[in-house]
Order: C-alpha cells, then structure tokens, then sequence
C-alpha cells in the first residue's frame, strides 16, 4: 500500500514506538501524573490517619496507586500502548505467571493467616 | 499480517518533525528479533523479582536488629524514587529525539538519564552505609538479607542500565548511532523503564507497606 503525505500511518503498519509524533507533551504529562502519584503514596506516610487509607485500608489503597504507576509506565513510557499486542501478552505473561506462583509460594507459608506460620 | 509501508519516506519528508515509521521486520511476528528478546528478558525478570519481593514478604519481621520501622527513612527514599521516576521521562524523551533524527537533543537525554540513575545509586548507596552504621548489616537478620538482596539486585539492574546509557552515548558523540538505529535505544529504554516498575513495586512493598 502506497501511502501520500497527506496519509495518516495505519498504526498497524508500525512495530515501534511510532504512531503519531508529537508525543512529547504526553510523556510529559504521564510523568507529572506519576509524581503526584508517588506524592499520594508518600502521603500515607505522612499522614497516616487520613480517612482514605485509614487502619485495615492502607494496603490496597497503595497497592492499588502502585498498579495504576505500574501499568502506566508499561502502557506509555514502554510503548505498550502503541506496539503489537504480541508483545503485550508477552509481558503480561511473565508477569501473571509469577503473580501466580509466587501466591501459591506465600499461601504455602500460610502468610494470609496471620499466628499460623513461624 | 500488517502491510508493509513502501511510502514512508514521503510521509516523513513532507514534515521535518515526522517520525520514520518502523518498517515490518522480516520475521514472523514481524517485530525484530532484538526487541521480541527483549520483551521475553523483561517477561523472565518478572519472576526473578517477584521470587525475592516474595522472599521479602516472608522474611520482613526480623527475629532480631533493628526492624524497618526503626531505619527506614521514607522522605529520603521518597526524593530517590521520584528522581528514578523522572529517569523514565527523560528516557522516553530520548527513544523521541532519535526518531526525529535529533541528536543533539538525545544525548541530552541519555545524559539526563544516565545522571538520574547515577543519582538514584549514590542515594542508595548512602542509605545502605547508614543502615550498616545503624547495626543492620546483611547477616544481622532475616529481614536484612532480604533486604539488600532485594534492593541490592535492583541497584546492580540500575547500574548496568547507567552503562548501557552511558554506551549509547559514546556511540551518539562518536555518530554510530544514525536514526535508523533508534531501535536500540528504544530497547535499552525498554530496561530503563522495567527496573523504573521494578521500583515502583519495591518503593510501594518495602517502605510504605507497614
């Protein structure tokens, strides 16, 4: 398929980190979301008795602002986002698999019921 | 199957700031061999952290020595975190600068980032001699084997990433690294911002997590 100038490329043409130019004002902006991100995570720290994260929900709260960080990096910055979803089930693959085992690891140790283990 | 693109050169042409599309690579996928290897290291490293972020959890509550609560200095590894943050920013903004054939604006960037991580390793350097100071040395306790395990591993993937800058640099000044290879950087870039989630993961797991 020829394409003019005045063509915009089909994205399923592209292999890499190229869609469209002009990404830089959105990097830009994925790392300050991810700064104030990490202020939040750093937050709960400061201000421990905060309602949002208070006593039992501190952990999921980070836990949850942890995987927003995380699938943005990989989704943006990695170029997830714009590359063949090949490379997606790849990653996420690796990184399922070892979810996975690694819970079986820790139920193994009884780790979900505190007072058992050790 | 994606189409090949045989007019790419005309796209690009017609704007100064357009990027070179990538072209389908003769392999089945049609990714390059390069970066599918890359995907698949980035895929095993996974399991290599998440056995000693597991081995970590397990072991967290030291039997002896001094515990996290006592040593860790949040605001501290906060200001170390963020500027591994910005690493990623500057990392991408460099893959960007060599796809719009602006070298001068990439080794700016692959400086930028080579200094970010270097500063990230200084910061944990001085934390671990701090730690050492504070009584926790590797064999003090469960907790502090997995520790520096943990983080240690993660410093020494921080270090190689600083070198692989610091070459993509050395080939940029000495101009080994025209455009078309903008592949390799967005590879290194790929392990840039991995141990960048690696982190994200370890900040989140080991600081905050009380």
């Amino acid at each position: 398929m020829a394409l003019t100038s005045h063509d915009p490329i089909p994205t399923q043409v592209l292999d890499g980190a190229v869609r469209e130019y002009s990404r830089d004002k959105v990097y830009v902006l994925t790392a300050i979301f991810l700064g104030a991100i990490t202020g939040i995570e750093v937050s709960t720290y400061a201000w421990p008795d905060f309602p949002l994260w208070k006593g039992d929900m501190l952990v999921p709260v980070l836990m949850i602002l942890m995987a927003v960080k995380f699938f943005t990096v990989a989704y943006i910055f990695m170029h997830l986002r714009f590359d063949k979803k090949i490379l997606t089930w790849f990653f996420y693959s690796g990184l399922v698999l070892a979810v996975l085992v690694y819970l079986a690891v820790l139920s193994m140790f009884r780790i979900w019921f505190p007072g058992e283990h050790g | 199957m994606a189409e090949t693109v045989y007019a790419h050169e005309s796209v690009a042409e017609a704007d100064a700031h357009a990027p070179v599309a990538h072209i389908e690579h003769d392999t089945n996928t049609g990714i390059s061999n390069t970066k599918l290897a890359m995907w698949l290291f980035l895929a095993s490293e996974c399991l290599l952290f998440g056995g000693l972020i597991t081995t970590y959890v397990l072991y967290r509550h030291p039997l002896e020595g001094p515990t996290p609560k006592e040593i860790f200095d949040i605001p501290f590894t906060s200001t170390s975190s963020f500027v591994l943050l910005m690493s990623s920013l500057t990392m991408v903004l460099a893959v960007s600068a060599i796809e719009r054939a602006d070298h001068e604006r990439l080794r700016v960037w692959l400086g930028a980032t080579a200094l970010l991580g270097a500063t990230f390793i200084a910061g944990q350097v001085y934390e671990f001699t701090v730690f050492v100071r504070e009584g926790l040395g590797f064999t003090t306790s469960r907790f502090s084997s997995a520790f520096y395990t943990l983080t240690g591993f993660h410093g020494v993937h921080v270090t190689i990433g600083i070198i692989m800058l610091m070459s993509m640099l050395f080939l940029s000044l000495r101009g080994k690294l025209p455009e078309h290879r903008s592949e390799t950087v967005e590879v290194v870039g790929l392990y840039w911002h991995f141990v960048d989630v690696v982190w994200i993961f370890i900040f989140a797991v080991v600081y905050l997590v009380p």
